[in-house]
This record gives C-alpha cells, structure tokens and sequence, in this order.
C-alpha cells in the first residue's frame, strides 16, 4: 500500500465506511509507516475536535427579530393576484374588442375595391421610400467626389470629439 | 404529516406564527452554519436571519421530497458564500481578528474550567476553519456538524458527489498539518485501533 492508497482508506476509515478487511490493511501499513501514522493521528485529532464541538446558537431574541423582517405575505399574495388579473384583463380586453371590430367591419373590409386600394397605397409608398433613399445616397456621393475637403473636415472634426471623449471619461475616473 | 409540515402549509398562506415555529426549530443549525462560515457573530446573525426572509418569501420552489432543512441550510450556505465573495472583493482579509460569538466568553451552566476548554476548543476550531477556501470550509460545517451525506452535501453545494470527497479530502489534510502547527495533540495511539 503507498502513501496515497493510505491517505484514501483514512477518509474511507474517518467516514466510518471502510470495510473490516481494509481497516485491518490500514492497521498493518500505519504500523510499518511512521509517516502515515503520524499523518492519521492529526487527522484522528481533527475529526474528534471537530465532532466534540458543539454547535453555537444566536442571542435569545433571534426569532423575534427575524419575525420583525418577514414580509406581509398574505398581501403580497393578494397583490400579486390583483396584478395577474390586471394583466389578464389587459391583454384580453383589447383582443375581444378587436375581434368585435372586425365581425362588426367585415362586409366593408371584404370589399375586393377596398382590398386593391390598399394594396395600390402600400406599392405607392415602397416605390416613394425607394426613390428618397436612391437620391439621398446619390446625393451623398456626388457631394464625396465634388467637395473631398469637406468631407476630411467633417472626419477629422469627428476623430476629435471621439478623443475628447475617452480623455474626458479618463478625467471622470480620476476624479473619483 | 407531521407537525414541520403543518407549519409549512401555514407558512405559505402567510401565516407568520407558524414560520416563527420553524425559526425556532432550525435557529441553531442556521446560524451554527452562518457563524463558521462568516466567522463574525454579527454577520451571521444578519445573515441567518436573511436566509430565514428568504425561505420565506421562495416557500412555493421549496420541493417537499427533499428534506427542509436541507433547502434552509442550502439558502444559508449559498448566502455566506456571495457574503465571503463580497468580504473578499472588498479587499478585507477574513484572517483579520474579528468579535469572536458571544458565547465563547459566556459562563454557561458549565464550571469555569470545562468553559475555558470550551472556549478554547471553539476558537481553535474557528481558526482551522478560517484557513479554509470558503467552498472547503462548506463542505467541512456540513459533514460535521449536519453529519450530511456526500450526496446531501452535493446537492446542496450544486456539484458531485466526487468533487465533495475530493474537496474533503484536501480540506481534512489541510487542516490536519495546520492543527499539528497551531499545538493540536495528535491522537495517541491506543485511540487508533
């Protein structure tokens, strides 16, 4: 048996779950080896401090003053339940409504004209947004080829505000 | 079922009588973890009484096929632990002295001496105990003084049953060569067999 086959059978033996056979290995080995004896006698006087030490209790007034702390359950139950409700309400009212609206709209909104003039509204308004972005972008190029110097101003007047900031945060931190 | 039970099933329509009735079932078991753990009579106080709020307003995630105590110990342990985490990042050593617990200057029913060797076991006991990686000192409170199984202590401490031997095991060892450092009798030989 080596040192570490050792070491394992006293935790083994200190958790009471070491077999006869193995107990009587341990014996034999801590008889020959007085590294492992003088280790199991610490450990032994460990485990035997450790199981003679009471445990301690808290000041006599511990249970009131923990009674003191306790939050109102019965309310917070009622509260959470009123604002469960709240919230059901909330979600299902508007859908009941919606859904009245509908049944109550619905001869209008089937309509094939009013179904194909919103369609047409919708197309109009994508073909419009395409138009403004297309200029915009065009517009924004047209002003980089033609006046490169402005754009190097804008550039570099943004690279400063951009250290200004991490010098100022530097400042901040200091500071504090 | 039993009275614990009864006062639960109070407990959770809020009825704070019958809390109060597990606070005073289970104050020493908790604060006796809080105070190893911690180290400080005030803290754990604090801390104790945290745990017990805290039980309180979770009652309806406690789960009765495990033991309550368990679940108790399990807040309390789980509370240290961030309380130690924050000691720690506060950058304040938990090797400085701190008040020891009221008790271990109280006379007791105990004669003076017996109160003295009390007294001192305590404090060697505290001392070990401080040494200890607070995971460590976890695993050591709750074999010894909740004489908790492995896989109790692994459930508790959200990890194996081989990760608890292991840290046991190193613990125990640790502790061992520092009780030998700090004037600890090694046990004789005839305590052996």
């Amino acid at each position: 048996m080596n040192h570490d086959d050792a070491f394992a059978l006293m935790m083994d033996m200190l958790d009471g779950e070491a077999s006869a056979d193995r107990v009587s290995d341990l014996q034999s080995h801590l008889r020959a080896c007085p590294e492992c004896s003088s280790e199991w006698r610490a450990l032994v006087a460990i485990d035997t401090l450790f199981r003679q030490t009471p445990a301690l209790s808290p000041a006599a007034d511990f249970v009131s003053k923990t009674l003191a702390r306790l939050p109102n359950r019965r309310m917070r139950l009622w509260a959470m339940g009123t604002i469960y409700g709240a919230v059901l309400l909330g979600g299902l009212l508007p859908l009941a409504l919606l859904g009245l609206l509908a049944y109550r709209l619905m001869p209008v909104l089937s309509q094939p004209t009013l179904v194909e003039s919103i369609f047409e509204s919708l197309q109009t308004t994508q073909r419009t947004a395409g138009i403004v972005m297309s200029a915009l972008i065009t517009g924004a190029g047209e002003v980089l080829v033609q006046q490169p110097v402005y754009v190097g101003y804008l550039l570099v007047i943004a690279g400063i505000i951009f250290l200004w900031g991490g010098v100022y945060r530097r400042l901040l931190v200091m500071e504090n | 079922m039993n009275e614990e039970q009864v006062w639960l099933e109070q407990a959770m329509k809020g009825d704070q009588v019958a809390f109060g009735k597990l606070v005073e079932a289970y104050q020493t078991p908790v604060y006796n973890l809080a105070y190893r753990m911690l180290n400080n009579s005030g803290e754990a106080e604090e801390a104790a009484q945290e745990a017990f709020v805290r039980a309180y307003t979770r009652l309806e995630s406690y789960d009765p096929a495990h033991k309550f105590s368990t679940w108790l110990l399990s807040i309390t342990s789980n509370y240290c632990i961030d309380q130690l985490r924050k000691r720690r990042a506060l950058l304040l050593s938990i090797d400085e002295p701190l008040p020891p617990h009221p008790a271990l200057h109280s006379d007791g029913a105990k004669g003076p001496e017996a109160q003295a060797v009390l007294n001192e076991q305590q404090q060697m006991v505290q001392s070990l105990l401080t040494e200890l990686q607070p995971e460590y000192r976890e695993a050591v409170v709750l074999r010894y003084w909740y004489e908790l199984s492995y896989e109790e202590i692994a459930e508790m401490m959200d990890t194996t049953v081989s990760a608890i031997k292991s840290r046991l095991f190193r613990a125990r060892r640790q502790l061992a060569e520092i009780g030998l450092e700090r004037g600890l009798v090694p046990a004789m030989e005839k305590e052996l067999a």
